[in-house]
């Protein structure tokens, strides 16, 4: 029995070797460290039992914080989608001075200790910062509410898009773009009914990552957040304070919740991933 | 009198059929820095013509095919659609239809979608209703014989069928020209030979004036009604299959055109010798001084041993396969071997020999003063 559906794991034999091998380092690396440490939180929560657990999760607070986590996130994921697709465009397509700098500028937020991208946000859109200020006159308030966080997101999540969709629209194919300007296409058609579909993988990819890193973000938003409870706690903010008031288990359950969610949510993006490779034979 | 519908419709067809555009391209050029892509290049195409632009790669062919599409901008001179300028029209108001190499199909739309693209892009006032499009699109798939592949995807079809699907969307748009960059470029001999009968039926079928670009001499001579051969930017021969078989205008179109055996010579009075023969110079008749004379393979002549005409050469290979037989032979004084074809009896009868001694004679050569 055993044998039968270790076979049905094994892929048709091959000439060249290592499939074990490989195999069998990735599903270690892959334990060690991921779900090993993931599984801990699931036995964590589970060790509260069920009604305990939905209490937790179903506290008002709670609630209103992981709508903030995933709200914001997918806000600034999809921000990022568009603008992210403008600054790869930019450049990829044109030559410009200082066209390097900029390239490299976009893998700050990568390298920046986000603690200092938090504190720079709240300084420049507080109400009094240079930006905030302006902002104040037409009513908008930034830092201290869900908008900060947004705007945290943005910049957190911008280079997960760009690198994303650069390599394959370096990759487009000009002819295509040509082919679709003969056949009496506007440049605006252009873009939309050949440009984008063919970048709809690498977007969404670029999608799945950006909102990743923002359900995850931590150490940015509760510089500009302001941390209101019910207005502008995020949930992993949510899972400190319950650590430092020695709830271990209403935070693992918060955990637990948020991986669910996220795992759902990224699978779902998979999916549609697969769908499209499916109809289309378009690789992501 | 009551007509079947059909005849009806065809009718009404040819009567809507716009008169074939005439294409008049002067002294065109390009460069792309100090390197000439086009130069000076004038030639017309006439309305309803099937024109080959043959040349080696570099050549300026299919800078040219896409100067005349309008998606290369050329620096000097004009191109003209039925004498209108076309360099100041838009790519949409040129009406090109215009087949790339790779057919660059949009992969995520089905060969339906990729079809109706054309009309779909139009402006609200010029498109067709959908029912329209849909009954335009189904007619120019039965014209490519691709009927009931509309839902299949680029990536599920084979190369041939892609490239008629290529061909229907550049159709779908009602193109005053048709041009083809390689259109047979990336497929397989048999599906090649295939297509290329299938094109020219198509060409009388729809009337459009029609450029494509080749590098296959054996393509463009058997397809097209004219062929134009480029070399370097510039046209070195225009002239219909047989005016640019019979006489070759210069020696790289005899060259070019392939399956003949050079010979550097030299002339006295007009004349030179050629493998112990005396042919004239082309154009001059009084020509002193080096020359290069040029043989195609079935103009040499295996003589027999007897008779002793010619000059004698070793036979060091036999290719008996086709209608004639290739022999490779060897001569004193030459590096490279030189191809005769000869009639299938001679090989039948045994007297092809690797390693035996013949003579062999040209009954035909051309020659060039060597300038």
């Amino acid at each position: 029995m055993s044998n039968r559906s270790f076979a049905l794991l094994r892929p048709a034999p091959s000439v060249l070797p290592g499939w074990g091998f490989t195999m069998g380092l990735t599903l270690t690396w892959l334990s060690l460290i991921i779900l090993i440490p993931l599984a801990g939180v699931f036995v964590r929560s589970a060790g509260l039992g069920w009604d305990a657990f939905w209490t937790l999760a179903a506290d008002p607070r709670t609630i209103a914080a992981l709508k903030l986590s995933f709200g914001t996130a997918l806000i600034a994921a999809g921000v990022n989608v568009v603008f992210g697709f403008l600054a790869a465009w930019v450049l990829v397509r044109y030559d410009f001075p200082g066209k390097r700098l900029f390239d490299a500028a976009i893998d700050l937020p990568f390298a920046l200790p986000t603690a200092v991208a938090g504190l720079a946000f709240t300084a420049l859109y507080a109400p009094n910062g240079w930006i905030g200020s302006l902002l104040v006159p037409l009513g908008i308030k930034v830092a201290y509410t869900p908008l900060g966080i947004v705007v945290a997101l943005i910049f957190i999540g911008l280079p997960f898009v760009v690198r994303s969709v650069q390599p394959v629209l370096a990759d487009f194919d000009k002819e295509l773009e040509e082919a679709s300007a003969t056949l009496g296409a506007s440049r605006l058609q252009t873009v939309a009914r050949v440009i984008l579909p063919t970048l709809l993988p690498s977007l969404l990819t670029g999608f799945a990552l950006a909102f990743a890193r923002g359900v995850g973000e931590y150490g940015s938003i509760i510089f500009i957040a302001g941390n209101i409870p019910y207005v502008s706690e995020i949930a992993p903010l949510l899972i400190v304070i319950r650590l430092e008031e020695f709830n271990y288990a209403g935070a693992t359950a918060i955990a637990a919740i948020m991986l669910v969610i996220s795992f759902a949510l990224l699978l779902l993006i998979n999916l549609l991933q697969a769908w499209n490779h499916r109809r289309t034979g378009i690789q992501a | 009198m009551p007509r079947a519908g059909g005849t009806n419709a065809t009718r009404a067809d040819e009567r809507h059929r716009p008169s074939p555009v005439r294409i008049d391209v002067e002294e065109l050029g390009k460069s792309y820095g100090s390197f000439a892509a086009l130069d000076n290049v004038s030639l017309t195409v006439k309305p309803g013509e099937l024109l080959a632009l043959l040349g080696p790669s570099g050549s300026g062919k299919t800078t040219l095919l896409r100067a005349i599409a309008g998606l290369t901008a050329t620096e000097e001179g004009t191109i003209r659609f039925d004498g209108e300028d076309a360099t100041v029209l838009s790519l949409r108001e040129r009406r090109v239809g215009f087949v790339f190499q790779q057919y660059a199909l949009f992969r995520h739309m089905t060969v339906f979608d990729n079809v109706a693209f054309g009309l779909r892009v139009r402006p609200r006032e010029e498109r067709p209703r959908a029912g329209e499009i849909a009954r335009r699109v189904r007619r120019l798939l039965e014209l490519v014989q691709l009927g009931g592949l509309e839902k299949r995807f680029p990536s599920q079809i084979s190369g041939g069928q892609r490239q008629r699907v290529a061909l229907a969307r550049a159709l779908a748009i009602e193109p005053r020209v048709l041009l083809l960059d390689e259109p047979f470029g990336a497929l397989d001999a048999k599906v090649r030979k295939e297509l290329r009968s299938w094109l020219r039926e198509l060409h009388t079928e729809t009337g459009l004036t029609t450029v494509f670009v080749t590098h296959d001499q054996e393509e463009a001579l058997e397809l097209a009604d004219r062929v134009v051969i480029m070399r370097a930017g510039r046209v070195e021969q225009i002239g219909t299959p047989s005016e640019i078989y019979d006489e070759p205008a210069t020696p790289f179109v005899c060259e070019f055109l392939g399956g003949v055996a050079r010979f550097e010579v030299t002339a006295k009075e007009g004349e030179a010798d050629v493998l112990g023969s005396l042919f004239p110079v082309e154009g001059d008749g009084d020509y002193h001084g080096p020359a290069l004379a040029y043989v195609r393979a079935h103009e040499i002549e295996i003589v027999a041993r007897e008779r002793a005409e010619g000059v004698p050469a070793v036979i060091r290979a036999v290719r008996p396969f086709g209608p004639t037989v290739t022999v490779e032979l060897s001569i004193e004084g030459r590096a490279s071997r030189i191809e005769a074809e000869v009639p299938r009896e001679l090989y039948s009868g045994g007297e092809l020999g690797i390693g035996q001694g013949v003579f062999i004679r040209a009954t035909s050569a051309r020659i060039y003063a060597a300038n």
